[in-house]
């Protein structure tokens, strides 16, 4: 607690005795029945001026549990953040407070405190909140990981921009930026290595539109496990929705037939069909981020990591073919070509023959049939016919 | 059966029905169980894989059928030695002009440019076709079947291209099979007229004089079977006996090889995963008031395996800075005194200033920590912004490696 709290605690006792008791009862009640989503009249509770009136001095701190918490709030920014923009006023979220002194902190950390207080989102963002429900970052808080995120860790309530479109709802242009710096916050190495990708390097370097931001492929508020043999079994099409765009990919000179042509080899044939089957059970066959990677994916004629040159693209098959040690075993997977008299001429060749072989003995076996058919059913048939008419 | 005396003769023994019996199945189960791996998105063929219980399950099926097929192969030939040698039976199914002339002479028949059908002995033109296209297709199959089941071997003597080309013939030559058999057997056999002599063993002398009425003639002038006297049979028996033992170990250590050649991939369901540290904090870990200044917080790191990544963990930004965690760390333990009211001369505000010191001089000395003031007040205990041991030793740390702004 402050100073200047402590120093007047005895002039403040008596007054705030009766209104403690009220709002320990309105601090109780909060967690179990969140108020409605329409902010509160104003007038009775404290405008933002008078909260700003102390917290806006520097380097104001409280302490909850033994540690130091700064509670200074940069009003301007407030007030450019969407919070500020949409009129939510200090007391709209901070519920309990409704003047001074204010009730005392029970929360054992400033952990706790946020995990006390980020329940109020859902007053206003109910879609959301309920999303978060369904996500790992749910699933490990529930599991007692206080560290796993909240409301409140990627979006800083007192500083938040608007990073959606106020009618269309979709993404600001420079939130995809902001996306990956979020996330960063606590998986920092993943950040570092996405970076480094053909994909991250293009967002965080360039500030390219169309390469995919943690979101695009995690979700948002309900990202789920990307460990689940679930995610990994649908990986495919996941990176095929961009990676088939005829519009998005023809900017960068990229191929669209990289679905089909993982799906028609072995490997994406049996992913497929064993998807269809047991969306949620391991396969031992590789999937796009087994040879691309996940988050350091590359580009592959990257001089020297592309798994376009064979040594790099034996490594990858190496991980599930530790007895294929020649080069040449590289050759028995496509790479995504599509056989033509100049790639892969000899698949070419046996699909050209084969293409010519089956209509031509086919359509002998079928004419000869034909005949039969003629000479053994029609025949008869119209000889009968004609005697009968005679 | 028919109470009319009508004479019949045995068309297939026993032995050969079994052998059709056996093929048969054998190729229909490869049929079914390849075809939906040739048409992965087809509804139908999805139907079926998760009915039999998944692409798994339908491979080892048709791995199990191809076995069977390459164990019939095997009879075939040996039998097919015991016939050619031991009973010096007559080779009809070898292909000859006469069957171009047949087949040629038959078409014009059926549309009417010939006055007259074909005579033909123990197998047609129709029959030869369907038995030498079923031996070109088991050779293709096999070879191929082979490169696929065994790609790291095969590739050991042919460029890694033909596994593909393997996987294209293999897919390409089933499918001219199945229709093939649709078309060509399904009619010459059952509808064409329902021939049950692959079931019942025996033909009608009426059905020979229709459709084999050389070979009937033959078994009427007696000229069918060339008559072999016990002694010399014998001899010839005793001959082949070592011949076809060997020939079948050689065959079936070839099954076997086939089968068993190599450990393509792992079949372990879940390959090693690389560990991926998920959870990193940045530092300091951004609280959500105003600025950052929270110290570093020993945060336990949780690590998950998430299968199918290749990165590896790369090191934490969490080289100690002013402005990454010190800087942070003074201005909440001690900004109070030292900060903007500057206490004793010292403020702690920004690294200028810190570094400037205070009225008694420098408190932070680079690189040496125990001669500086901070780290020496600190370390007496008792002062009234007393940092804990955790974050003496976190300063010490950074004045050692030079007290960095950034």
């Amino acid at each position: 607690m402050s100073k200047w709290f402590r120093a007047h605690r005895l002039q403040f006792g008596l007054a705030s005795l009766a209104l403690g008791a009220l709002l320990l009862l309105v601090v109780l009640t909060l967690p179990v029945t969140p108020v409605e989503a329409a902010p509160r009249p104003q007038g009775e509770q404290p405008a933002d001026e008078t909260c700003l009136a102390c917290h806006q001095q520097e380097g104001m701190t409280a302490e909850i549990g033994g540690e130091s918490v700064p509670i200074t709030i940069n009003g301007e920014r407030f007030s450019t953040s969407v919070h500020g923009m949409e009129a939510i006023a200090c007391v709209d979220c901070h519920t309990n407070i409704t003047g001074f002194p204010h009730p005392e902190v029970t929360a054992s950390s400033p952990r706790d405190f946020s995990l006390e207080r980020y329940l109020i989102c859902q007053s206003c963002h109910v879609e959301q909140y309920e999303n978060v429900l369904d996500s790992v970052h749910q699933e490990a808080l529930a599991a007692g990981n206080t560290n796993a995120a909240i409301c409140t860790d990627c979006h800083n309530p007192h500083t938040q921009p608007r990073i959606t479109h106020e009618d269309t709802g979709e993404l600001l242009q420079g939130a995809r930026l902001l996306i990956p710096q979020t996330c960063a916050q606590c998986h920092n190495t993943i950040y570092e290595t996405y970076a480094q990708s053909v994909h991250g390097a293009a967002l965080t370097q360039e500030g390219n539109q169309h390469v995919p931001t943690c979101t695009d492929c995690h979700g948002v508020h309900n990202i789920e496990d990307p460990s689940s043999h679930t995610f990994r079994n649908s990986t495919p099409y996941l990176c095929a929705t961009c990676h088939t765009n005829e519009t998005l990919m023809r900017q960068y000179d990229i191929s669209t037939n990289v679905l089909d042509t993982y799906v028609a080899d072995f490997h994406g044939t049996t992913v497929k069909m064993f998807e269809e089957t047991y969306p949620d059970q391991p396969t031992n066959k590789p999937v796009c981020t087994d040879c691309h990677g996940v988050h350091d994916i590359i580009r592959a004629d990257d001089p020297n990591a592309g798994i376009r040159f064979k040594d790099n693209l034996l490594v990858k098959c190496q991980q599930c073919h530790p007895d294929a040690t020649a080069e040449t075993f590289t050759d028995s997977w496509m790479s995504h070509y599509e056989p033509s008299p100049f790639a892969f001429p000899l698949v070419f060749f046996v699909n050209l023959f084969y293409a010519i072989f089956i209509p031509a003995v086919l359509g002998g076996m079928t004419l000869y049939v034909l005949s039969d058919i003629y000479r053994r059913f029609i025949v008869p048939r119209t000889r009968a016919k004609g005697a009968a008419g005679k | 059966m028919s109470t009319t005396p009508t004479r019949t003769y045995i068309r297939f023994p026993l032995a050969r029905r079994v052998e059709h019996s056996v093929m048969m199945l054998s190729f229909i189960t490869l049929a079914l169980t390849g075809l939906p791996q040739k048409f992965p998105g087809a509804p139908v063929s999805i139907a079926f894989v998760n009915f039999l219980g998944g692409i798994e399950a339908l491979r080892t099926v048709h791995h199990f059928a191809a076995i069977v097929m390459m164990l019939g192969t095997v009879w075939h030939i040996v039998y097919f030695g015991y016939l050619a040698y031991v009973r010096r039976t007559r080779l009809g199914m070898l292909p000859s002009l006469q069957d171009m002339k047949d087949a040629w002479q038959a078409f014009m028949y059926n549309i009417g440019r010939a006055k007259s059908y074909p005579q033909m002995g123990r197998y047609t033109f129709e029959e030869k076709m369907e038995y030498w296209a079923f031996v070109w297709g088991t050779i293709i199959m096999g070879v191929t079947g082979f490169m696929m089941w065994n790609p790291i071997t095969t590739i050991r003597f042919l460029p890694g291209e033909v596994i593909p080309a393997a996987k294209a013939a293999h897919g390409g030559e089933a499918l001219l099979a199945v229709l093939a058999i649709i078309i060509w057997h399904m009619y010459g056999v059952h509808i064409k007229r329902f021939n049950r002599s692959m079931w019942t063993g025996r033909m009608t002398e009426e059905e020979m004089l229709h459709e084999h009425p050389l070979e009937l003639a033959d078994i009427k002038a007696g000229m069918a079977e060339r008559p072999v006297d016990p002694a010399t049979l014998q001899k010839r028996e005793r001959l082949y006996l070592p011949v076809a033992i060997l020939l079948t170990l050689f065959m079936l250590a070839g099954v076997y090889g086939f089968v068993n050649a190599e450990q393509t991939a792992l079949t372990t369901v879940e390959r090693q995963p690389p560990t991926v540290v998920v959870f990193v904090p940045q530092t300091p870990t951004p609280a959500p008031t105003q600025t950052p200044t929270l110290p570093a917080t020993e945060t336990p790191r949780v690590t998950r395996t998430q299968p199918g990544t290749d990165s590896t963990p790369g090191t934490p930004a969490s080289v100690l800075t002013w402005e990454g965690a010190i800087g942070p760390l003074l201005q909440a333990k001690c900004g109070t005194c030292h900060g903007a009211n500057a206490l004793g001369g010292l403020n702690l505000t920004t690294y200028e200033d810190a570094m400037r010191g205070g009225a008694s001089g420098p408190v932070i000395i680079p690189n040496e920590s125990a001669d500086s003031l901070l780290v020496i007040i600190q370390l007496q205990g008792g002062h009234p912004g007393q940092l804990t041991p955790e974050e003496i030793a976190q300063v010490v740390e950074w004045i050692e490696t030079g007290a960095l702004e950034k």
